[in-house]
């Protein structure tokens, strides 16, 4: 491609005002040695020109206010749903705290109940499996309590979307 | 520098400068979607979709950013996940019958400014318009981006999420083909 096939190429850009300064140099110097470019240029001008002068669609009158609306009803599920969000991580981090403090009350007070059972009792089969592996016994509660507490979450999500959906 | 108070009070959730915004954006943004999708209802629902996913989207906005381009960009995305949706054709394919049977042959200098001319230079943007309409769905992005929104090419890179070159190549050739469109209704350059 010769110097002034790329320039041809350039024309309507030029006309567009959508070169870089370079290429506009590069343009200018050309056209005026060059007839047939700088008609074809003059020929871009008007094309170029009405097309920034044409007309703006309105929207309908409603459009914004309708918008706004919607958009607030967005904005108020947002905040309910963060704030929701912010409720359900302090309601786990409070069971976590009541898990690992009842962890310590279990200890305690299986050990006093031991005690008060007398030594006899700690060698029979009850205490060994109940007592001797607390943890066992331990980690089962709070694997029970969690479950219970997951199961309860998921009907009240179900529940609560299905009053969602009926408003 | 009231735009970026305005986007950094809507992060906030702040109500009234998602007002400011919408009312600042109403006709461009809605000029844009019409130009794209054609359908003044489909644009005015699109629309109302797009200030959405900007309630919802505008905490991850990264305010070093354009808005102006960050916004367009998710009207954009929306208007053509809806083009794909309804009428995916019509993402490549020129408007059918889209040639006008009007010969304007006598109008007159555009330079003159007497009633009849004003009619005249509507009457020829509305002609413009038209042909614009006629043509594939980028290029009649490319010319509202460039010549309505009056973008810089770098910012409709951005937009329309092409390199610089692809912005520049698909301008050029946009008006190459609103050139042909206007020649091919008025053979002569009579629009003019």
């Amino acid at each position: 491609m010769n110097e002034h096939d790329k320039i041809r190429e350039l024309l309507a850009l030029a006309a567009a005002g959508a070169l870089t300064s370079a290429e506009e140099k590069q343009v200018a110097e050309h056209v005026r040695s060059c007839i047939a470019c700088s008609n074809k240029l003059e020929a871009w001008r008007p094309i170029a020109s009405e097309l920034r002068r044409l007309p703006t669609p309105q929207p309908s009158s409603w459009l914004a206010q309708a918008t706004l609306a919607r958009a607030e009803a967005k904005l108020t599920e947002q905040a309910e749903h963060d704030w929701n969000r912010r409720l359900m991580i302090v309601v786990v981090a409070f069971a976590w705290v009541l898990t690992i403090a009842s962890w310590a009350v279990f200890h305690v007070v299986s050990e006093r109940f031991e005690r008060l059972l007398g030594p006899q009792f700690s060698h029979t089969f009850f205490s060994q499996t109940l007592f001797s592996q607390r943890w066992i016994s331990f980690a089962a509660f709070t694997a029970l309590e969690w479950i219970a507490g997951g199961v309860a979450a998921v009907m009240l999500a179900i529940r609560q979307r299905g009053e969602g959906r009926l408003v | 520098m009231a735009l970026d108070a305005d986007v950094v009070r809507l992060r906030r959730g702040d109500l009234n400068a998602l007002s400011e915004l919408i009312t600042q954006y109403q006709n461009r943004l809605y000029r844009y979607l019409l130009r794209i999708v054609r359908e003044p209802a489909e644009a005015e629902d699109l629309f109302q979709q797009t200030w959405l996913r900007v309630v919802e989207k505008i905490r991850s906005f990264d305010a070093s950013r354009n808005f102006d381009a960050w916004l367009f960009t998710l009207a954009r995305n929306l208007a053509i996940d809806h083009l794909r949706r309804i009428r995916p054709e019509s993402l490549d394919e020129p408007l059918a019958n889209s040639r006008h049977s009007e010969n304007v042959a006598d109008r007159i200098s555009s330079k003159d400014h007497s009633p009849l001319d004003h009619a005249l230079a509507a009457e020829r943007r509305t002609e413009i318009s038209q042909a614009m309409a006629g043509l594939p769905m980028i290029y009649r992005e490319a010319l509202t981006l460039r010549f309505e929104d009056e973008m810089k090419i770098e910012e409709i890179a951005q937009v329309t999420a092409v390199p610089v070159s692809t912005a520049k190549s698909r301008l050029r050739r946009s008006l190459e083909q609103l050139r042909d469109a206007l020649e091919a209704r008025y053979p002569g350059g009579t629009w003019q």
